[in-house]
């Protein structure tokens, strides 16, 4: 897996353009809600995987990433948006940058090219479960047991398992289809058989013993024994073997099918009445024929995927799995039709049955009456055999049968016009003919039982080949469910005791707390202990923020497992949003002791988290990013303060006034609602909290004069001059730089906005800019390069920087 | 193959290879159709099951 260098996002979601360091580091994105942190993590995902979570699952329907990928402002030119990303590859100790397009999300550009690159980034393309988010949370948590196996399943890549499986299960079944053909050919052979040596069960006694009344008539030598070498003819000439026709055993084959015919009609009468009812409910209900078809059409298309595209629309999806998942959607959804198909199929493979038994009893009819020069006879009987072969082919396809309803309502065993007229009529040819000497029989005996113990012979082997084919698909059907339910309940096992210890670290007050896993057919139910008072469903009595800490404590016990020490990457958008403070703090703690290899990227609209993720050591003030708001216009509105200077004077070197005044713009935004915040400033309130840049600047600067007046007067009252002179002149600093800033006219009147300053000439607009900045300058340590800030924040004692470079004391000394 | 599925598709197959119904080569040919991490053709799963080794090749 990787580690995050750095990223470049541009016209992607509602960011206009960002870069961000992570520095291989676990990194903090802070903000309110709807200031753009996710839009963060949707980009780094995309940028990884090409997908983006949100816009797909449950709910999404009618979201894409061409369409909804880029900027608002963006979309008709999804070129424009894209990620960039620099990553490290622990594992081959390189690092890369891959280039992903909205317009072209599985074409990444990824350099340097190295197979071994590839071969890595591809890896982590196929793990959109590195990102996390609430929802996901959700899902693992309090969904229901079939849904949370289908979600654990996934995330741990079992459904792919599952598809070894169901293939194997399918496998299973048409072999078993096909050995139940041969068994009915074998059927049919045999009795062909029987029906021409006259006697009742095959048995070598019997067998041998009609054959060697023919072959002692002929004086050829009696066979002691019947195996799959016994030639029944042996010994005779080929001019002999020539003549098949055996008038007794024609007139007995005759006689099979004349008394057969007349039970055609009631054979299977059962199983078509049946199929007539199941084929009319789906013509009554045409939204049950369409679901039935589709499961048809959605079984093909889910046979032929192989890659994005859909092979049944050419719809051009995220990702193969993305597609197979809203196919296997589609199955679900149709599990009533799944039933009367498989009692249509069911049912056909009787009426199937039935078809090789009655073809069994036409074949030597055929043959005969073509050696009888009945020719016309021999066509009707072929093409009746052929429309057995057609109509068991159909029996096997759920979309024919429904086509052969009329069919299985008047009598799916027609006798063909003229059949018992033509029958009749070759019965007494053959009859007519002359008996045979007892010499020609013999060997037309010899002739036709071997031809027919042959084929028999033929239809055995077929048989035990299928029989061999079955049992071998069932045993490995059965090997793969047996290794796959043993690696499920050691995975289980395991992942429920990662589980419960990631859960008690968190929660201390819950020192004894279990979980169980409990797979069964489909589902995975999910309890929790609850003060040693019991196993219960998650949502049972837990609160919702237990609940949070159990949905994240179960992804990183199931990220653990699924990826051991590889799992180096996690993108966590807002997931511990219900969980008190006390425990997020354990939370750090947690993440810093188990999954020191593992960089997360953490978003939280809470600060004090934020603040928290630092104090805790799992991040430092360079590893985050804080947005203060977010425009349509500008996307989320951060601090950057390192660059900003250079960022304004290079937009002024290319003219480029109406960029540089927005800059400069975001940046007052940005920094006076910090400074607000950190001195305890009062602007006007207002309820909706939507501040204007004038009337938190304003105050601000009215608060950072009233503290260095507090702070002259405190060391005034300590005797220290030095310290009472010092804040004096800062606060003069701070006057003559807002007066040349004149940003309390500003302020005041709103006509002077920055729109204005977006045309005035460069010159006009330089001394602005140097105005400003050496106004910000007086809010900030040169030193540590902090914002001041007062503590505590109600009743504040001292103004100072992180660093203490700046430190005030404010308290007067006690009269 | 993540190690989860390589594990189950290792043992799989030497399950299999314990059974009298499988030998090497058809052990192998299962090999070759499931290690692409690909839900296997059903026609290719029956035509490994159903080919005749040479035992029972008539």
């Amino acid at each position: 897996m990787i580690k995050l260098e750095n990223a470049h996002i541009e016209e992607f979601r509602g960011i206009r353009k960002l870069d961000v360091d992570f520095h291989r580091n676990t990194f903090v994105v802070s903000g309110p809600n709807g200031s753009g942190k996710s839009g963060v993590i949707d980009a780094i995902e995309f940028g990884l995987t090409g997908q983006i979570g949100r816009l797909s699952g449950q709910g999404t329907k009618g979201l894409s990433i061409s369409e909804h990928g880029p900027h608002v402002d963006k979309i008709k030119s999804p070129d424009a948006a894209f990620v960039r990303l620099k990553v490290f590859i622990p594992e081959i100790n390189k690092s890369a940058t891959i280039t992903r397009k909205v317009s072209s999300p599985r074409k990444p550009k990824i350099v340097p090219g190295d197979d071994d690159v590839k071969l890595a980034l591809a890896e982590v393309a196929e793990h959109p479960e590195i990102t996390l988010s609430r929802r996901e949370i959700l899902r693992f948590i309090l969904t229901e047991p079939t849904k949370r196996s289908e979600e654990i399943q996934t995330i741990l890549r079992l459904d792919e398992i599952g598809e070894v499986r169901s293939a194997l299960y399918s496998a299973q079944n048409k072999l078993q289809l096909a050995h139940g053909a041969a068994n009915a050919q074998v059927l049919s052979g045999r009795n062909t058989l029987l029906s021409h040596l006259q006697i009742s069960s095959l048995n070598a006694a019997d067998l041998l013993k009609v054959v060697n009344q023919r072959r002692m008539t002929l004086g050829l030598a009696e066979l002691t024994e019947v195996n799959s070498d016994t030639q029944l003819d042996s010994g005779l000439s080929l001019a002999d073997k020539a003549d098949e026709f055996n008038k007794r055993s024609a007139l007995r084959d005759l006689t099979a099918l004349s008394e057969a015919a007349k039970t055609f009609a009631d054979l299977a009468k059962a199983e078509a009445a049946a199929m007539i009812v199941d084929i009319e409910k789906l013509e009554f209900d045409p939204a049950l024929l369409m679901a039935l078809q589709r499961r048809s059409l959605i079984e093909q298309g889910l046979e032929l995927t192989d890659g994005p595209e859909c092979p049944l629309c050419d719809k051009s999806w995220d990702d193969e799995e993305q597609l197979r998942n809203h196919l296997k959607g589609k199955l679900a959804k149709s599990d009533e039709a799944g039933k009367i198909e498989k009692t249509l199929l069911k049912n056909g493979l009787v009426l199937s049955a039935a078809s090789i038994r009655i073809a069994g009893l036409l074949s030597p009819v055929q043959k005969l009456s073509a050696s009888q020069g009945d020719l016309t006879f021999a066509a009707l009987l072929s093409n009746w055999i052929a429309d057995f072969e057609t109509l068991k082919s159909k029996l096997g396809k759920v979309d024919e049968i429904i086509g052969l309803k009329h069919r299985l309502e008047s009598g799916w065993v027609q006798l063909p016009a003229e059949f018992s007229e033509k029958l009749t009529a070759l019965t007494a040819k053959v009859e007519g003919k002359p008996d045979q000497s007892a010499t020609v029989d013999a060997q037309t005996f010899l002739t036709t039982a071997q031809i027919r113990f042959g084929d028999y012979q033929a239809t055995v082997r077929k048989s035990t080949a299928a029989g061999i084919a079955l049992k071998r698909a069932k045993v490995s059907y059965e090997a793969y469910c047996s290794v796959l339910e043993n690696e499920l309940n050691t995975l289980y096992d395991a992942v429920q005791k990662d589980f419960s210890g990631f859960y008690r670290e968190i929660n201390d007050d819950e020192s004894q707390f279990t979980a169980k896993f409990t797979p069964s057919e489909g589902t995975l139910d999910f309890d929790v202990s609850f003060y040693e008072k019991g196993l219960f469903p998650p949502s049972a009595y837990h609160s919702e923020g237990h609940q949070d800490s159990m949905g994240v404590c179960l992804y990183l016990a199931l990220m653990k497992r699924l990826f051991g020490s590889r799992f180096t990457i996690a993108l966590l958008d807002d997931v511990v949003m219900s969980v008190d403070s006390g425990h997020r703090y354990e939370f750090c703690k947690l993440l810093k002791s188990k999954f020191p290899n593992t960089q997360f990227l953490i978003t939280t609209h809470d600060r004090l988290w934020a603040e928290q993720l630092k104090s805790a050591g799992l991040v430092t003030s360079k590893n985050s990013l804080e947005f203060h708001g977010w425009t349509i216009e500008t996307g989320p509105l951060v601090e950057s303060n390192q660059g900003i200077w250079e960022e304004i004077a290079a937009e002024l070197r290319k003219d480029r006034v109406a960029r540089a005044a927005s800059a400069l713009r975001r940046h007052l935004e940005y920094v006076s609602w910090l400074l607000a915040d950190q001195l305890g400033a009062m602007p006007q309130f207002r309820a909706d909290g939507n501040y204007e840049l004038g009337d938190l600047l304003s105050s601000v600067l009215t608060r950072v004069k009233e503290l260095y007046g507090k702070a002259a007067t405190a060391a005034q009252s300590w005797g220290k001059t030095n310290e009472r002179d010092a804040a004096t002149k800062k606060k003069e600093i701070l006057s003559r730089a807002a007066q040349t800033s004149n940003v309390e006219r500003w302020a005041i009147n709103r006509a002077v906005h920055y729109n204005a300053w977006a045309n005035f000439a460069k010159s006009d607009f330089e001394p602005v800019v140097s105005a400003f900045k050496n106004l910000l300058a007086c809010f900030r340590c040169e030193s540590c390069g902090s914002w001041v800030y007062v503590t505590p924040r109600i009743n504040a004692e001292s103004l100072r920087c992180a660093c203490d470079e700046i430190n005030l004391n404010l308290k007067p000394k006690p009269k | 193959m993540a190690t989860l599925q390589q594990e189950i598709f290792d043992k799989f197959l030497a399950k299999l290879a314990q059974s009298k119904e499988f030998d090497t080569d058809r052990i192998q040919q299962l090999r070759t159709l499931l290690a692409g991490n690909k839900k296997p053709k059903l026609d290719d799963l029956v035509k490994v099951f159903s080919s005749a080794t040479a035992s029972e090749k008539p």
